[in-house]
């Protein structure tokens, strides 16, 4: 089977023939190999919600076609066809904790399984073994998610869509309000399921730093149209274009400029994660050192 | 979710947009009971001339009042089909039972189909044209001297504007959940009468949770901003009065007046 995602000249209007119609996407054509880790970056309506509900159907382009995992999405695409795909692809929504209504943190996660056919003993099994996977305390598993903090209520929707076993996991901003550590361990928990399970990843975010760490490729987005494809080294390394489009640098780049341009020292490669920025400065530094 | 028209403000700057809410509120009141002095088709006639003037000054399209219609075809119907089996008079032309089909009746029936047209039209125009807080506000105005009877004039309309702001905000969310409903295999759309009430469980369970969430934060927000009930509390949009305001009172009472002509026609 081929996993991978295409868009073809998709459209999408909102409320068209209204005059609140708004053009969410115009004229998209992009692919997304399998087995890659994509980013999807952009201003807030620059259509980035609305290209991920395109994944798994649960909107149909105005005009154009996509193909998700062999399955040919159009205008005319019926739910009923998109049941499989909505197995197959996980979308974890902004504040996926909204999506949480069971009595037991356990039958939350289980919910999904359920819904596409497992018996429930089944689904008990896989939920236990998601509630593992995203490190939830099995002391909380009885207990109603509407008990948990923030926090562990993230987790518990998480693993509610990571139960669905799916092929393409779509991630709308994970990590948006959690604290730093938590912000840390969910997104090296997503970087870790893609390697076991060499899932397709599809992040949106609005944190450069995510994106230089876990992601392959970035897709730029602004006002429904695609203004980039290509790494993240690429992407970075012309400031000046991100700066007229209103992006940032991860902070470990942003630090090389600033060094850069007050200093004599010349970057080889700008360095995209800490890591790289130590890496190159270590280098440096014991020789300014000695020198002194 | 996002076809839901009722309460749907469309922005504009018309003769009705501009005019005071208080009068526009009073004026399809007004209109509403002038509705019921037309008996004959004359007297129809320039009352839809009257709402097709009124929709002509916002600069509307027809579609949109239609649509206001549609949802509530199935009811209008079931009236005029109860006007019309149970109205009794002039030629019968069948009869069975308790039921009768009569001249007097089709009559009637074609009538009453006519009042909820006019009606919801004028309703659709008011909420078309006039932004839902400013309802509030207009009706909170127009309250104002029943508080002589200590009745709660400040509180219901803040109710009221609440409600009001949070419908579109509450639809939002129960898109979004049904959204991410729908991607853990939920079927909104199909299945028997059980398994769609089932499916809502999913749906209304996160959405009253979270709309308790958003009024405890208004709440709280309110109070930091140091809430204290209506007293002396001003207002940021304040009505005024204008010559249109005036002048529309008087072109209602004209209708008015020749209604009253045409109805003895």
């Amino acid at each position: 089977m081929d996993l991978s995602i295409n868009f073809k000249n998709v459209t999408y209007i909102y409320q068209p023939a209204t005059p609140f119609a708004h053009r969410a996407l115009s004229d998209v054509s992009f692919s997304i190999p399998e087995h890659s880790y994509t980013a999807v970056i952009g201003h807030t309506g620059s259509g980035k919600s609305t290209l991920i509900q395109h994944l798994n159907g649960l909107l149909r382009p105005t005009s154009g076609e996509l193909t998700v995992n062999d399955q040919l999405i159009t205008t005319t695409t019926t739910n009923k066809e998109l049941v499989k795909l909505r197995r197959q692809v996980g979308v974890v929504f902004q504040f996926p904790e909204a999506q949480l209504f069971e009595e037991t943190v356990l039958k939350d996660i289980a919910f999904a399984p359920k819904n596409f056919g497992a018996t429930p003993a089944e689904a008990e099994k896989i939920a236990r073994k998601t509630a593992e996977l995203v490190q939830l305390p099995a002391s909380v598993l009885e207990q109603s998610p509407f008990e948990l903090s923030g926090g562990q209520m993230r987790r518990v929707a998480i693993a509610g869509i990571l139960a669905m076993q799916p092929q393409i996991l779509v991630l709308d901003e994970p990590t948006a309000g959690l604290d730093p550590r938590g912000h840390q361990e969910i997104m090296e928990l997503f970087a870790q399921l893609k390697q076991q399970q060499d899932l397709t990843v599809i992040l949106v975010t609005h944190q450069m730093d995510d994106v230089a760490l876990y992601a392959d490729q970035v897709i730029v987005l602004e006002e429904g149209k695609i203004m980039a494809q290509q790494t993240p080294r690429k992407l970075f390394s012309r400031p000046e274009w991100l700066h007229k489009h209103h992006l940032d640098l991860p902070h470990a780049a942003k630090l090389a400029f600033a060094i850069q341009q007050q200093s004599n020292f010349k970057f080889k490669e700008l360095p995209l994660t800490e890591d790289q920025l130590a890496d190159q400065l270590a280098k440096w530094l014991p020789k300014e050192g000695s020198s002194n | 979710m996002n076809k839901v028209l009722l309460g749907r403000y469309l922005p504009g700057s018309s003769f009705i947009h501009r005019l005071d809410p208080r009068s526009k509120l009073i004026l399809s009141f007004y209109f509403i009971i002038i509705i019921f002095l037309a008996n004959n088709w004359l007297t129809y006639l320039f009352m839809f001339a009257v709402v097709a003037g009124c929709i002509l000054l916002a600069k509307i399209k027809l579609s949109f009042f239609w649509k206001g219609v549609q949802p509530l075809i199935w009811l209008i119907l079931f009236t005029v089909v109860l006007q019309i089996l149970f109205s009794r008079g002039g030629t019968v032309y069948w009869q069975w039972g308790p039921f009768s089909l009569t001249q007097t009746g089709i009559i009637s029936g074609i009538y009453v189909f006519f009042r909820f047209v006019l009606i919801i039209f004028m309703s659709t125009l008011l909420t078309l044209t006039t932004p839902p807080l400013e309802i509030a506000g207009a009706l909170e105005s127009l309250l104002k001297p029943l508080k002589k009877i200590h009745f709660p004039v400040y509180e219901v309309s803040l109710m009221l504007s609440i409600a009001l702001r949070f419908v579109p905000t509450l639809l939002d969310e129960a898109t979004k959940i049904m959204n991410a409903q729908r991607s853990r295999g939920v079927n909104f759309d199909t299945g028997s009468l059980r398994q769609r009430l089932h499916a809502v469980v999913p749906l209304l369970i996160p959405l009253f949770v979270s709309a308790f969430n958003r009024a405890e934060d208004l709440a709280t927000a309110m109070e930091a901003r140091g809430y204290h009930g209506g007293e002396g509390r001003t207002k940021y949009r304040v009505n005024q009065w204008r010559l249109r305001d005036t002048l529309s009172m008087f072109a209602f009472l004209l209708v008015t007046v020749i209604m009253f002509l045409l109805r003895t026609w």
